[in-house]
């Protein structure tokens, strides 16, 4: 029943996300001004922030309906879960190399440790972990509900994670100087990043919603599958 | 019951103990591994000497996870174990204590003299000793959870290293942190304080995850 | 509204290197999950052609 539904909704994602994608690119790059410090680098920020941002929001979101699913045995919930892991996987890997690009024109290197970047890869391995585990079990319920312990047992873990980050960086802050500094937000620039996001958002209930209708499709098909062979 | 847990698992575990001695093995095989990638200059070893001798801690203490409960779940006796009137967090917490003292001991015990080839001086050689000794009851508890989640799948130990690796970074930063404080003359006791902390975070939730975890993948 | 000047001072390869990485990452995921469906939906046709009983019919036959 929540196929079709979803069917339908699917396009009143995706059209507002493109119109979206469009206008928050205008105003990155026609409205908003150079900044003072960084110049034209700093405008890879209009995908950056807003990909790092989402990439967060979906494990959390990610972690929420596993553990719903596993609760109260709600298959659909769980089907959200796995169907948002890739997704905010990708825009992760997104932020990560977009972290790069950034970082090299401002302060040389492709890669630096610095809290923020090092706990934005660690959320990569954590996406990792999730999808890799569930890729390796074929019964899907139990699929769904290791994922939700593993999902769970993450989202308890990353404010630690990212606190012992921030730690370990601070403790070895003597080499480097403050890095990705933020450009002073101009009006112009907030309202850039804020329409790119809420593109990011209206992309990602499409894209997720388009995939949690391809695994209801693909559980229903093995299940008639198995019910043909007289399993 | 507890006790008969850990007493039972220490036994089948002595009747192997070319695998407890193994573990050893490959912790110091490693820990030797990186003066020979690296080169043998003192000041350079030492400096390294925190993050090797806790990454290879990590590494052996993943090697092992996965006898933690495959053996039971072959013979039988796991699914024995989760119809016994016992809460299973008990039963996982039993075994994980029995692991610890098995897998992660003779690491905490060794790592001393693995340091000595760092050029440590005594009271960082105490520091790494602590800071393993804290930190071992933690890989210990997530890995469970790892191996309770991949219990009978195909990826086998790869995939518990995917799984449990990152989890273990907290421990890796504030275990290693500790001993590089002492190198440096500084005090590592908040290193340490925030590693007991966790290891007791860790202690709270791991063995009720970790018998969620089982549950699940006995169904 | 400015023109923006299309070497971005210099940093043009980062920044459109950024914006393409990104662009090629939201074209695969589209791309894949639009085959992924298309894989889907021939399924359940080639299924739907042939009426369920029939299916069951021959089950039956082996089974027994």
């Amino acid at each position: 029943m929540f196929y079709p539904i979803a069917g339908k909704m699917i396009p009143w994602f995706a059209i507002p996300a493109t119109i979206l994608f469009a206008a928050g690119m205008f105003v990155g790059f026609f409205i908003a001004p150079a900044d003072y410090q960084q110049g034209e680098a700093y405008r890879i920020i209009f995908i950056h922030v807003p990909a790092a941002w989402m990439g967060m929001l979906l494990y959390v979101l990610m972690a929420f309906y596993a553990g719903i699913g596993w609760a109260f045995n709600a298959r659909l919930s769980s089907m959200m879960a796995s169907a948002l892991a890739i997704t905010g996987a990708m825009f992760t890997l997104i932020s990560l190399v977009t972290g790069a690009f950034w970082g090299k024109p401002t302060w040389g290197t492709w890669w630096v440790w610095d809290a923020r970047m090092t706990s934005t890869l660690i959320l990569m391995f954590l996406y990792i972990g999730f999808i890799s585990l569930q890729a390796s079990i074929d019964d899907p319920r139990r699929a769904d509900r290791a994922g939700a312990v593993l999902a769970l047992v993450g989202v308890i873990n990353i404010p630690i994670i990212y606190f012992s980050v921030q730690w370990w960086n601070t403790l070895h802050q003597g080499a480097t100087i403050r890095l990705l500094q933020k450009p002073t937000i101009r009006g112009s620039m907030l309202a850039a990043l804020l329409i790119m996001l809420a593109a990011c958002w209206l992309y990602s209930v499409a894209v997720v919603l388009t995939r949690l209708r391809c695994i209801i499709l693909e559980r229903e098909q093995n299940a008639s599958r198995f019910a043909e062979v007289g399993v | 019951m507890l006790r008969w847990i850990v007493w039972r698992d220490l036994m089948l575990a002595w009747r192997r103990r070319a695998d407890m001695l193994s573990t050893v093995f490959f912790f110091v095989i490693v820990v030797s591994l990186f003066p020979l990638g690296i080169g043998p200059e003192t000041q350079l070893l030492r400096t390294i000497a925190p993050g090797v001798v806790w990454v290879a801690a990590l590494l052996a203490s993943m090697l092992s996870l996965g006898r933690l409960f495959a053996n039971d779940y072959q013979d039988g006796t796991l699914e024995q174990l989760l119809l016994t009137p016992q809460p299973l967090f008990l039963v996982v917490l039993g075994k994980t204590l029995a692991h610890w003292i098995v897998a992660e001991v003779p690491l905490v015990l060794v790592a001393p003299l693995v340091g000595v080839q760092f050029d440590l001086s005594r009271e960082t050689l105490w520091i790494l000793f602590a800071s393993l000794l804290i930190g071992t009851p933690v890989l210990s508890l997530i890995g469970s959870v790892g191996a309770a989640l991949t219990l009978g799948l195909r990826g086998g130990g790869v995939l518990i290293s995917i799984l449990v690796l990152p989890l273990y970074i907290p421990a890796l930063i504030f275990g290693s942190g500790a001993v590089e404080a002492s190198i440096m003359g500084a005090t590592p006791a908040p290193h340490l304080y925030l590693l007991g902390a966790f290891a007791i975070v860790t202690l709270l939730f791991s063995p009720w995850a970790a018998a969620s975890a089982l549950r699940i993948s006995l169904e | 509204m400015n023109w923006p000047d299309l070497s971005m001072g210099g940093y043009g390869f980062y920044i459109w290197g950024s914006y393409l990485f990104s662009l090629i990452a939201i074209v695969w995921e589209l791309v894949s999950l639009s085959q992924r469906r298309r894989a889907l939906t021939q399924h359940k046709e080639q299924s739907d052609s042939v009426p369920a009983s029939v299916l069951r019919g021959s089950a039956n036959e082996t089974t027994s």
